[in-house]
């Protein structure tokens, strides 16, 4: 079986410009359209808490949030996962603990009535509530005050005297979303009829970490795969694999961007994924270039990568569906993050190929004449004056 | 068939073995025992075969596919810094006072760890600078003016903070939940200022969030020595329960029971104790695996707690004159007063220092301490080395501290996944595997035949290996992980289809089919070889910079893709030779 059974003569290359300027306009479109819209972030990078429940019972989404808003969590998102009849929810909320603007209010109202208290400062992003007391408080009185105003209280820390006898400082530190969201399904309930299958809770100090190292991780892997590629391979085959790289890396953040699914740290694996497979088109087309430069010696350059692209295009389709034929369970049974992964490999997959066709070869060429044309400019100037006999 | 070949035989088949073999505690660990036996190494090892590798080369399921809880703790050191800044700026005035070196006041900067000294009288400030700077060398000066003297905390020594508040955390959080009796537990640092720690099985994240997360308690009680044969007497009078392993040991110069766990002794003291005294037990640590206990020791204790940690100002491990470690600890005035008191009181009697409930030490006192401050002797060195003497007296300083100064620690992640969830996934992915790999075992039978077939059996030993060497290194299979083993099969495959594809071509261009055959392979090895490199390159990077799951998924990455280049090509090769060569087959199927 063969699933190019004559060779291809197909002149990939005379249509460079118009590729070029339609793969410039997406390119741009999903740039813009990242900075006018932004990714949904995930808890990951966003922080905030995620729960998942499991009913035992058939509901809709908009029942379960009902039952969040009349337990007392407003803004809660709620996403159905899996199947319609396994019953499984995704309740999401920013915050990642009790203390909000709001609570952060009556709490520092709450303990201003103890007397004596000042320098009352919620730090939301930890959720902590922090103050200095003229007194030392008792433990035991200070949580009973922040529990009153409605914020649950995992611990009061004691810090000791400030320096000068300026006064004691005290940190209150909040109890997590995830006891608040059970609880709220669970009100007027005599047992619960649901199953807390996981809790996602990611600060969103360590949520800016986690994003930068990701955008830091993605650069890495480009600039090393740029130096072993450069090295490997005639220095004009850099930029071209680089532009490809960055095409395919934009191009599948757009499927994140368009589908509007949780970008998160499978997301950056998926893109670190596609930058190391992407780029292995390349390189098969890249090493044929090279095989047939030596073979066609005398040939136009644009000839012989067409030569070259037609010759591996059966291999080109065959590498890419059998990768995209293993990603088929994936995309089955593979629920959530797990699915988006498949999805954006398989997107990383096609573009990989199109970007190795239209992107880094056109982009080999046009370097290519650039040099050809600087070469030439060179002699010519060198027959004029005769200073440089030997340039070139 | 060559030398070399018989060689590349017996290699395949050596690594096909090693690999079955390495999966049995696999095998057993996943099949053979019950979900809850399943991280039981005692068990597993037990169950075993005799010839089976031992059982720690087992391959683990993240988090994410048996259940469990993943936290990252980070340690607020800032905050720690800056009151340890407001603390010395009292400490130099305190010092300036008693040599009486004239007045001064002290402002801190907290942001900027900075500490304004203010002369009353600027004619004193030459003295009081040069005093200060030579006693307080964790500062440098910034500039002085007059009677103004800017001093900064020195950036060597505020790093050297930082790490040991990190230190104290992991120290404070291990000893907890080595008290909750959590097994299989991992706490290790991440990055500079995070702790990461994995608690399989375990399903409530607040719970686990106030366990390593609340600040830690260090208490300072007296030992009931007016009482010292009470747990000889009381094993007398009532036997311990079957099973519990308690005795009696005198080895603290003292009888105190002995037993494995913690419980074991709490359990059976309960309610024997006598009034106003309370029974708490000291870790005697495994002398290889420092933060493993491998027994514990019982106290009898006051039940009043005269001081906490909040009165203590600072411990320090050093070596004295005697060149013997010791722990040199200061208490803030009040502090000083009350262990004064105590110490006048308590002449001839023990000390207990207790961390959490666990009894880090109960020095002697030897005499009536005042003025704040004390050493702590460390025993005779019996059969330690130095460094290990040494060592004790550096973990209690640290301990000391840790109750001392706590530097507040913050939850910055927590993933917790039910056990039932973890099934389900455990479920779906194998479905996704073998749904995956099924597809493209058959599409390569199909299209290429007699080598896609060979193509598969490598395929299929790239799976065996992947596995294997997740067991071999220990590492650890995560869903994400799952989804990297099918890909990298998918990748893998990629290598035969290039073979095969350039060995068709070269029978295209009327070659024999040995020649086509090594052809094949010979151009094709490079080019299998650097999109096997990048592959590589941005797995590293996703290994070095991720976490959890995501990290289970390049490890899956970098092993599998490791195994493509053995598999595809050498493994290929082998069997593509003994019908090309061995059995003169004039025709491949390709």
């Amino acid at each position: 079986m063969q699933i190019l059974k004559n060779k291809t003569n197909i002149d990939f290359i005379s249509k460079r410009k118009p590729a070029l300027f339609l793969s410039t306009v997406l390119n741009l479109a999903i740039i813009v359209g990242i900075a006018a819209f932004g990714f949904n972030f995930g808890v990951d990078f966003a922080g905030g808490t995620v729960v998942e429940v499991k009913f035992d019972h058939p509901i809709t989404a908009q029942e379960v949030r009902e039952r969040a808003d009349k337990g007392g969590l407003p803004d809660v998102s709620v996403q159905n996962i899996g199947s319609a009849d396994e019953n499984s929810f995704l309740l999401r909320m920013g915050g990642v603990t009790q203390l909000n603007e709001e609570s952060g209010a009556r709490g520092q109202a709450a303990l201003e009535a103890l007397g004596g208290v000042r320098n009352v400062y919620s730090d939301l992003a930890n959720g902590i509530i922090r103050f200095r007391a003229a007194q030392p408080m008792d433990s035991d009185a200070v949580k009973k005050a922040v529990e009153s105003a409605g914020i649950g209280v995992q611990e009061v820390r004691d810090l000791g005297e400030a320096q000068g006898g300026a006064g004691y400082d005290y940190q209150v530190v909040a109890s997590g979303m995830a006891d608040r969201v059970f609880a709220a399904l669970n009100a007027g309930l005599e047992k619960p009829d649901f199953e807390q299958r996981r809790v996602d809770y990611v600060g969103p100090q360590v949520g800016k970490q986690l994003r930068n190292r990701g955008i830091m991780a993605l650069l890495y892997s480009m600039i090393a795969i740029l130096i072993y590629v450069a090295f490997r391979f005639d220095f004009k085959f850099g930029p071209g694999a680089l532009v490809a790289m960055v095409h395919d890396v934009i191009m599948v953040s757009g499927y994140y961007l368009v589908s509007r699914r949780e970008f998160n740290l499978t997301a950056i694996a998926a893109l670190l994924t596609v930058v190391g497979y992407s780029v292995n088109d390349t390189i098969v087309i890249y090493d044929r270039i090279r095989e047939d430069m030596a073979k066609f010696q005398g040939k136009p350059f644009i000839e012989v990568i067409n030569i070259a692209i037609n010759d591996t295009l059966g291999r080109t389709i065959l590498t890419s569906g059998t990768t995209a034929l293993s990603l088929i369970g994936l995309l089955i049974f593979g629920v959530g993050e797990i699915f988006d992964f498949a999805m954006a490999m398989l997107v990383g997959i096609v573009v990989g190929v199109y970007s190795t066709i239209y992107i880094a070869s056109p982009l080999t060429i046009w370097l290519d004449e650039r040099a050809a044309a600087k070469e030439a400019r060179q002699r010519a100037s060198g027959d004029v004056d005769h200073q440089q006999p030997n340039a070139a | 068939m060559d030398r070399g070949w018989w060689w590349k035989f017996g290699l395949i088949v050596a690594v096909t073995l090693g690999s079955i073999w390495f999966l049995i505690p696999t095998y057993y660990s996943l099949v053979v025992l019950d979900r809850d036996q399943r991280n039981n190494l005692a068990v597993l090892e037990e169950r075993m075969p005799s010839w089976a590798p031992p059982a720690k080369y087992r391959l683990n399921l993240g988090l994410d596919l048996q259940g469990g809880i993943h936290m990252v703790m980070r340690v607020d050191t800032k905050t720690a810094l800056q009151k340890r800044t407001e603390r010395r700026a009292q400490q130099i005035v305190n010092y300036v006072n008693d040599k009486k070196l004239g007045e001064v006041t002290a402002d801190t900067d907290p942001e900027q760890l900075e500490v304004t000294l203010t002369a009353k009288d600027p004619a004193t400030m030459d003295a009081i600078q040069k005093e200060v700077l030579a006693t307080f060398t964790d500062f440098t000066e910034v500039s002085r003016s007059g009677g103004t003297l800017v001093l900064v905390q020195d950036e060597t020594q505020a790093n050297f903070f930082r790490e040991e508040a990190v230190d104290q955390a992991m120290l404070v959080i291990r000893r907890r939940i080595d008290k909750w009796g959590v097994a299989e537990v991992d706490v290790r640092k991440l990055g500079s200022d995070s702790i990461q720690i994995s608690l399989p099985g375990r399903s409530n994240a607040e719970q686990a969030k106030e366990l390593v997360g609340t600040t830690a308690q260090l208490e300072f009680r007296m030992v009931d020595d007016t009482n010292p044969q009470f747990f000889a007497q009381l094993l007398q009078a009532t036997p311990p329960p079957e099973g519990s392993n308690i005795t009696l040991t005198t080895e603290g110069g003292f009888p105190q029971l002995q037993a494995p766990t913690r419980e074991a002794i709490i359990q059976y003291t309960k309610d024997k104790v006598p009034e106003n005294r309370v029974v708490l037990t000291e870790c005697i640590a495994n002398p290889v695996k420092k933060d493993e206990c491998t027994s514990y020791r019982s106290y009898l204790l006051d039940k009043s707690v005269p001081l906490t940690g909040e009165s203590l100002a600072g411990a320090d491990a050093s070596i004295s004159q005697l060149n013997e470690p010791e722990v040199n600890i200061s208490f803030d005035p009040a502090g000083a007063r009350e262990f004064e008191r105590l110490t006048e009181a308590g002449v001839g009697r023990r000390m207990a220092i207790v961390l959490d409930d666990n009894v880090q030490t109960a020095p002697n006192i030897n005499e009536k301490i005042s003025g704040g401050s004390a050493r702590i002797t460390m025993g005779r060195m019996g059969g330690r080395t130095f460094e290990e003497w040494l060592g004790e007296a550096q973990t209690l300083a640290l301990v000391l501290k840790a109750g001392a100064l706590p530097a507040p620690v913050t939850v910055g992640e927590i993933r917790q996944v039910g056990a039932s969830l973890g099934d389900e996934l455990i479920r779906k992915g194998g479905l996704a595997a073998v749904l995956g790999l099924g597809l493209v075992v058959l599409f390569m039978a199909l299209y290429y035949k007699g080598s896609g077939l060979i193509a598969d059996v490598a395929l299929l030993l790239n799976g065996l290996l992947i596995l294997a060497g997740l067991a071999f290194f220990n590492a650890t299979l995560t869903l994400p992980g799952i989804a990297g083993f099918v890909l990298t099969l998918g990748v893998a495959v990629d290598a035969n289809v290039l073979i095969n594809e350039r060995i068709r071509e070269e029978l295209g261009h009327g070659k024999s089919t040995r020649a086509a055959v090594d052809q094949g392979y010979d151009r094709a090895f490079w080019t299998i070889f650097d999109s096997h490199v990048t592959a590589l390159i941005s797995a590293f990077v996703l290994f070095f910079t991720g976490t959890g799951p995501v990290r289970g998924f390049a490890t899956t990455l970098i092993i599998g893709l490791l195994a493509s280049l053995f598999t595809s090509i050498t493994v290929t090769r082998v069997i593509m030779t003994y019908f090309v060569h061995g059995r003169n087959a004039k025709v491949v199927s390709v």
